[in-house]
C-alpha cells in the first residue's frame, strides 16, 4: 500500500516537472505581417548587438566561458543547414521572444532572450527580413560544454519561469516620455541588464539590483555599475552618456573597453536620438550602490 | 682642492633630481606620460563634443604635446614592465610586438599629421583630433587591460 502511494507521489513530480518545464510556443496569428522596413530591421540588428556574439559574418564562433561552462555561440546566418536560413517566422520568434527552438527545445540564456522577450512583433518582422538578405555562410558550431545539473535543458523551463518576464523593468511611471524609447533599447534590444545587472547563484539577473554592475559573467574583470549612483554615472550627463555611446570615450577622455568596445560601436549606427534617449533612461532607473 | 668641493657641492644639488629622470619605473615612467596624452586629450575632446569654447591656441598645443609624447611612449615598454605598479599593460604588448609597433606608429603618423594641420576651426580639429582618437581607441582595445 506504501509503495503505491509513493509511486503516486513519485509520478506526480515527474508529471509536473515535465508540465511546468514544457517549452512554449506563440501562435502564427502573434507575428506582425506586411512589408518588412529593411532600414529598421538593421536598426534592430545593431541596436540587438547580434553580432557583437554570433561574429560580423554572423556564422558564430565565440566562445563564452561561464560558471556553469561554455558556451559556443552558432551560426545566425541563412544557411540552410548550418544557420537559420530553413527557419520559418515563428520558428526565429519563438527563438528570440520564448528562447525556444524550433525542435522545440529550450535555448540557455547565454542567448539573451530574457531581454529580447520584450522586443516588438514589428521589429521582430523586420529584423528577419534584414536577417534573410544576409550572406549565408556553411558553418557548423560546436555544441555548448556545461556541467551537471546545467547540462539539462529541460531544466531551463524552471528558470524561464522565475526570471523571464516581458513586462518592462523600470516603470512608465519613473520615466520621462523621451525615456520610453531608451527603456526599449536598453531592456529588451540592447540587453544592456545581460551584463550590467548583477546575478544571483542561479544566474539569474537580481533585478533588485538592476543595472548595478557586478563581476564580468564572461570572464575577467567586473561589469561597471551604470545606474545614476556615486558608483556608477552619477558623474556623467545625458550628453555624457549619448557621446560614450557614439564615440567611445568616457567624461574623462578616456576610451571604451572590453566587451563594450562592440555594443558602444553597435550604437555607434543607431540615430543621435537613439543614444540620447537611451542616456535619458540610464539617468532615470533607481540608483544603486555597486557591489564590492 | 677647491675645485673638488665645488665638484661635490655640484654633485649634491644635482642628486635629488635624479631618481626622477633615471629611478623612475618604465611603468610609472609611461603612466605619467599617458597622464599628460590624456590630459591633451581632454582638451581637444571637450571642444569636439563641444562641451568648451573652440581657441585653436589650446588645441594645438594639445596636439603638440600628443605628438611629442609619441616617440618616448614606445620606448617605455620593456620586456619584463609587464606588471607591478598597478599596470594595465596587457600581455599582448610582448606577445604581439608588431601589431603594438603597428599602434605606436599609427600614434605618432596620426599625431604629426594634426600638428601638421594646424586646425584653425572645430571642422578641422574634428578632422584631424578625430583620426587619433581612433588610435587611442584600437590601442587600448588591443594592448590594455580592462578591468
Amino acid at each position: 500500500m506504501r509503495w503505491k502511494i509513493l509511486l503516486l507521489i513519485a509520478v506526480a513530480f515527474v508529471a509536473a516537472f515535465w508540465f511546468v518545464t514544457r517549452p512554449q510556443s506563440l501562435a502564427p496569428a502573434d507575428l506582425a505581417t506586411g512589408v518588412p522596413d529593411l532600414d529598421n530591421g538593421a536598426v534592430v540588428f545593431h541596436a540587438g548587438g547580434c553580432a557583437a556574439c554570433h561574429g560580423e559574418d554572423l556564422a558564430g564562433g565565440l566562445e563564452m566561458t561561464t560558471p556553469f561552462g561554455t558556451f559556443n555561440v552558432p551560426n545566425i546566418s541563412p544557411d540552410p543547414d548550418t544557420g537559420i536560413g530553413a527557419w520559418s517566422e515563428l520558428d526565429f520568434a519563438n527563438a528570440m521572444l520564448l528562447g525556444v527552438s524550433p525542435e522545440g527545445k529550450h535555448y540557455y540564456p547565454a542567448f539573451p532572450y530574457p531581454s529580447y522577450t520584450r522586443m516588438d512583433m514589428h521589429d521582430l518582422h523586420d529584423l528577419k527580413a534584414y536577417l534573410d538578405r544576409r550572406e549565408p555562410l556553411a558553418k557548423e558550431a560546436p555544441g555548448h560544454d556545461l556541467s551537471f545539473p546545467f547540462n539539462i535543458r529541460r531544466g531551463i523551463g524552471f528558470w524561464k519561469q522565475r526570471y523571464v518576464t516581458a513586462a518592462p523593468i523600470v516603470a512608465d511611471e519613473q520615466l520621462p516620455p523621451n525615456a520610453l524609447r531608451g527603456r526599449y533599447l536598453a531592456e529588451a534590444l540592447g540587453h544592456c541588464g545581460e551584463c550590467h545587472t548583477p546575478r544571483d547563484r542561479f544566474g539569474g539577473p537580481d533585478y533588485r539590483r538592476w543595472l548595478a554592475g557586478g563581476p564580468n559573467p564572461d570572464g575577467e574583470g567586473r561589469v561597471p555599475n551604470i545606474t545614476p549612483h556615486e558608483s556608477g554615472l552619477a558623474g556623467w550627463s545625458e550628453n555624457d552618456i549619448a557621446y560614450y555611446l557614439e564615440s567611445g570615450f568616457t567624461p574623462e577622455f578616456d576610451t571604451v573597453g572590453g566587451s563594450m568596445v562592440k555594443v558602444q560601436e553597435n550604437f555607434a549606427r543607431l540615430s543621435d536620438q537613439d543614444r540620447q534617449a537611451v542616456a535619458a533612461y540610464l539617468k532615470a532607473v533607481a540608483a544603486h550602490a555597486g557591489e564590492h | 682642492m677647491i675645485r673638488s668641493k665645488a665638484l661635490i657641492a655640484s654633485l649634491l644639488l644635482i642628486l635629488p633630481a635624479l631618481p626622477a629622470l633615471a629611478g623612475d619605473s618604465p611603468q610609472e615612467q609611461r603612466q605619467e606620460l599617458m597622464e599628460d596624452v590624456g590630459g591633451a586629450a581632454k582638451k581637444i575632446g571637450k571642444m569636439m563634443k563641444g562641451e568648451t569654447e573652440f581657441d585653436a591656441a589650446v588645441a594645438n598645443q594639445a596636439l603638440v604635446v600628443w605628438a611629442e609624447s609619441a616617440e618616448p611612449f614606445g620606448k617605455l615598454f620593456p620586456e619584463g614592465s609587464d606588471s607591478g605598479y598597478d599596470t594595465e599593460a596587457k600581455a599582448t604588448i610582448w606577445s604581439d610586438p608588431e601589431g603594438f609597433e603597428e599602434q605606436l606608429a599609427l600614434f605618432a603618423e596620426k599625431t604629426s599629421a594634426a600638428v601638421a594641420a594646424n586646425p584653425q576651426d572645430l571642422e578641422a580639429l574634428k578632422a584631424s583630433g578625430g583620426a587619433v582618437f581612433k588610435v587611442c581607441k584600437s590601442c587600448h582595445e588591443g594592448y590594455r587591460v580592462d578591468d
